[in-house]
């Protein structure tokens, strides 16, 4: 392929990149809408994934195996946390309008210009080897696939194509990242642009890894068979006890502090960030389309192991597989895919860069400028513009200068985690920002600048003569020849390579200096409130009491102008005037709310400090006195313990109330049954009341009834009167056993054969009456239970007169049965009626409920004989079962525990007859 | 509130099991071919994606707090 289709294709994807970057901004048709995706955020976050990952994590494999992956599994361990610290960095960024990590740093330590302008310089200085590295990564791709060398410091500049990738990509960068000045410093067309760039190289990786596993070999079996056979592939996979070790925990570190302290992260995932709950999806979603792009990096590396061994630089194996299998085409997409990797990276980190450099090192200092008149100019805004453009060739250019330099043969994956390591010295004082309000402003600048000097002097500063022949003595024998001050084994630490060695000083120096400085200085109260008020996302209203702030509103107003267009301020002072029910037009006093809702609304676009500055310069500030700055953080205290008592109680009270509930329900299903008892005991009892005295009053009113009928009616009297009897008996009987609790009045050892035969002689007469036969089959001489023996012949009797009562006339059949099972004795009764069905058999041992439809043949007795008799037998350990009999109908067994010889003397109420059926 | 704390919480769960799935001592006891394929590949990326899966059926079926303050669209 010729150089000039290549680059015309390259600027081409770029040209239509920034086209839909347009399209979005100009919210055309739908596309305006596609930020509010969550989608679209976690795509726009994989900007993670530059051509470091694309062309880099390659090359690691190749050599080293598995070490590429700890990049990618330290973001997924980030996000596991995701509630708790990258929630809590939206929220305060959002409260306080932070656009980029140095102002987040700078706002949280005092809102001051210094700490925000040493973060600054560490980001970029740290940023520049990752910037070059992705330069160099679309020359070597470009060199690769024309099949030139690449330029190396001889080559003559105009024909480099490293220099025209970062001409390139710096004209873009300008064109998404500063086009215009946004307050929020969101980029709506960029974050699209960059989640359509993920796309296609999730796509183009996945593209070429299928290429290699299926084209160039017969699928993953083949491949790792292959690999296995051979010497040097198969080395990666070896088992060796002790392979992955501190370097491996390091660089999970190093990724997990990187997924929030990149700059180019931070943009992403807090500034551009339009609606909390995208983070919420994104949580997984990230790591799933960083474990997607991962799936293919280590095929492909054997794969470029196997069929180009040697002399091949790994970092391009992406493009040459495709080249070897004869695919320009694919070649090509894998290389606008490494062009994406890259572009994307570069533009949102120079963006960022560029808002840092501008807000918290150039703004500042040039405000200070008196002579400069820039406190009367009345727009801002082009100027602001102008300085980014300027930090983004600058920060470029430095890309591409250290690139020249370095351009030995140092991979991809090495220079990336140079940056990686410096822009980790941030995280000791985000997350003691976040969490800690001692962290005070001396710790943060002490840690991190000890933490940065130590980068410096372990990895920098060395990786500066790796390459050359003659290294500098500090490198080889240490600093003032004293080996201890070995870059590379300082302190003698030793055994360790470069990054995990930097990494552990840098990152212990740095903890260290933060902790000591923040616990033996004294923190002034106004930084301690400043620094709750900061933490304290929820309550943005409580920082404006911090100071007695007063100023006029339209200096105010036309300060803002300035910098963001008259337009945008006054809709955003109408807003926030309606919400406090100020009327916009005539305020002019502005209270220390409103004068910090102006200088929120300034920092938005130039960051904490320079608006601090500013702002400073119109209002009358009076602090506020300690006494009453320590009342204030009481009481956020007290209110915040108050706040958690009140959270205590509430659960308290929500599970008192639920059991409450529970009861109550209890109780009015016990009023309702009580109530059906009484409604249907009444009824009982006024049924035969009323025959009887019907009938008697038919015998008083005609005497001269013949002497047949007034026989008739007579026996109705007596049966009835029976009948009544019997019901009362049985209600007093139930009373009395429910009354007198588990045990029944006698317990002694019963004989249940004479039980048996007792009640099948009482009950004799009934089944001659009803035409029915009562076989009693008995399979013991003797068995002794612990019980009642009247009680439980009322049982049998009861049971045996059911059965008398549903077997059918003439054909009905009856059997009383008593055998020995187990450790008891099983008495049964069984029929051959209608049977019970399964759903009504806990319901016959309710009170007064009668089975069968009762407005056709309402069956005789009043309900209570299943109920009492299964007290009688509850009393006696045991419960009556239903089951269906052998030949239809039902069979009520009752199981009793045997009693031994031994246990015959009366017992203590604990040899209680226990469950057993 | 007591659903906030509960899904934290098994945030932190999955941190910590990740913390220990994906780092040695634990990786190093992985190694050799299981049916052909070399098994830390197999294992990482099993263990990445079950890890993947727990943030997801956290997240997804407890959605996020209505009460905290959203980002204003613009």
């Amino acid at each position: 392929m010729t150089q000039g289709f290549i680059l015309f294709v390259s600027v081409a994807y770029l040209l239509t990149l920034f086209a839909i970057a347009w399209l979005v901004e100009h919210g055309v048709r739908r596309l305006g809408g596609l930020t509010s995706s969550s989608l679209v955020y976690t795509l726009s976050l994989a900007v993670y994934c530059s051509s470091w990952t694309f062309n880099g994590a390659v090359g690691r494999a190749a050599q080293n195996g598995f070490d590429f992956l700890p990049i990618y599994l330290g973001p997924t361990l980030a996000f596991c946390l995701g509630p708790i610290v990258l929630r809590r960095m939206l929220r305060i960024s959002k409260a306080n309008q932070i656009t980029s990590i140095a102002d987040f740093i700078g706002a949280r330590f005092g809102r001051s210009a210094g700490v925000a302008a040493l973060v600054t310089v560490i980001a970029v200085v740290g940023l520049v080897p990752y910037i070059a590295l992705q330069l160099r990564s679309i020359a070597n791709g470009f060199a690769t696939l024309t099949a030139t060398t690449p330029g190396g410091a001889g080559h003559p500049l105009l024909f480099d194509g490293a220099l025209w990738a970062a001409v390139m990509l710096t004209v873009f960068a300008m064109l998404f990242g500063s086009r215009s000045i946004h307050p929020g410093e969101h980029h709506p067309g960029m974050v699209v642009a960059i989640a359509a760039e993920s796309v296609l190289k999730l796509f183009s990786l996945t593209v070429i890894g299928l290429f290699t596993v299926y084209v160039l070999f017969h699928g993953f079996g083949d491949l790792f068979a292959e690999a296995r056979a051979n010497p040097g592939a198969s080395q990666i996979f070896a088992y060796t006890p002790d392979r992955y070790g501190f370097a491996w925990v390091a660089m999970t570190l190093l990724a997990m502090v990187a997924t929030f302290c990149l700059p180019r992260q931070f943009q992403m995932m807090i500034v551009e960030n339009v609606d909390e709950r995208h983070l919420d999806r994104a949580m997984w979603q990230f790591p799933l389309y960083l474990l997607l792009i991962n799936l293919f990096v280590l095929p492909i590396a054997v794969a470029g192991r196997l069929l180009l061994p040697g002399t091949e630089n790994p970092d391009n194996l992406v493009l040459a597989l495709p080249l070897l299998g004869n695919q320009p085409v694919l070649a090509l997409v894998a290389f606008l895919g490494g062009v994406s990797a890259a572009a994307s990276m570069v533009v949102v980190e120079t963006t960022a860069l560029s808002i840092m450099v501008c807000n918290d090192v150039v703004m500042p200092a040039l405000l200070r400028v008196k002579s400069l008149g820039l406190q009367e100019r009345s727009d801002l805004t082009q100027l602001l513009l102008w300085v980014r453009r300027g930090v983004m060739v600058a920060v470029t250019a430095l890309g591409y200068l250290y690139m020249r330099h370095d351009s030995a043969q140092t991979a991809l994956v090495s220079i990336g985690l140079m940056s990686f390591v410096a822009v980790a010295q941030f995280a000791p004082a985000m997350l003691a920002g976040l969490f800690w309000r001692g962290a005070t402003k001396a710790g943060a600048v002490v840690g991190i600048s000890v933490g940065f000097a130590a980068w410096c002097y372990t990895l920098l500063l060395p990786s500066f003569f790796q390459s050359g022949a003659e290294a500098p003595s500090f490198v080889t024998d240490g600093l003032f020849v004293i080996p201890l001050l070995k870059p590379y084994s300082l302190f003698g630490l030793t055994g360790l390579d470069a990054v995990t060695h930097s990494v552990f000083w840098s990152i212990l120096f740095n903890i260290c200096g933060l902790l000591a400085v923040s616990l033996f200085s004294r923190q002034q109260p106004v930084d301690r409130a400043q620094a709750a008020a900061f933490m304290d996302a929820d309550n943005p209203g409580e920082a404006a009491n911090l100071w007695r702030r007063t100023a006029l509103i339209p200096d105010l107003h036309a300060l803002a102008s300035r910098f963001l267009g008259r337009p945008r301020v006054d809709r955003a002072f109408a807003v926030w005037a309606r919400g406090r029910g100020v009327d916009p037009a005539t305020a002019v006093t502005a209270d220390a709310e409103t004068v910090l809702f102006y200088e929120r609304l300034l920092a938005s676009v130039i960051g904490a400090a320079s608006a601090r500055v500013l702002v400073g310069a119109l209002v009358e500030e009076e602090p506020v006195g300690v006494d009453e700055l320590m009342s204030i953080l009481d009481e956020t205290s007290r209110l915040m313990e108050a706040n958690r008592q009140l959270e205590d109680k509430s659960r308290a009270l929500e599970t008192a109330t639920a059991d409450l509930r529970a009861a109550n329900a209890r109780l009015t299903e016990l009023d309702q049954l009580k109530d059906n008892f009484v409604a249907t005991v009444n009824h009982e009892l006024r049924t035969p009341l009323a025959s009887i005295r019907a009938f008697s009053e038919i015998l008083r009113d005609h005497p001269d009834l013949p002497g047949e009928q007034r026989a008739e009616f007579l026996r109705v009297v007596v049966t009835e009167s029976e009948r009544l009897t019997r019901l009362i008996n049985q209600l007093l009987d139930l009373a009395k056993i429910e009354a007198t609790g588990a045990l029944p009045s006698a317990v002694v050892p019963t004989d249940l054969v004479a039980v048996v035969r007792e009640s099948a002689a009482a009950t004799q007469q009934l089944f001659a009456a009803r035409n029915v036969a009562l076989r009693t089959r008995v399979d013991v001489n003797r068995a002794l239970v612990m019980g009642d023996h009247d009680r439980l012949v009322q049982v049998l009797i009861n049971l045996l007169g059911n059965a008398a009562k549903f077997a059918p006339p003439f054909k009905g059949t009856a059997e009383m049965s008593l055998r020995r099972l187990g450790e008891g004795y099983e008495l049964a009764v069984a029929d051959n009626g209608p049977g019970v069905s399964p759903r009504d058999r806990e319901a016959v041992f309710e009170r007064f409920r009668q089975i069968g439809d009762a407005m056709t043949a309402k069956p005789q007795g009043a309900g209570l004989g299943l109920a009492i008799s299964q007290s009688i037998v509850e009393q006696h350990g045991s419960r009556i079962q239903i089951e269906d009999a052998e030949g239809g109908g039902a069979r009520f067994s009752i199981v009793l525990k045997a009693v031994t010889a031994r246990e015959t003397a009366p017992p203590e109420p604990e040899a209680a007859p226990t469950l057993v059926g | 509130m007591l659903r906030r704390v509960m899904r934290r919480d098994r945030m932190i769960g999955l941190f910590v099991v990740g913390v220990v799935l994906f780092n040695p001592p634990i990786l190093n006891l992985v190694g050799g071919s299981v049916f052909g394929w070399p098994a830390l590949f197999g294992y990482l990326f099993a263990a990445w994606a079950i890890v993947i899966a727990g943030i997801a059926l956290v997240v997804e079926r407890s959605p996020g707090p209505p009460d905290g303050p959203t980002a204003p669209r613009r």
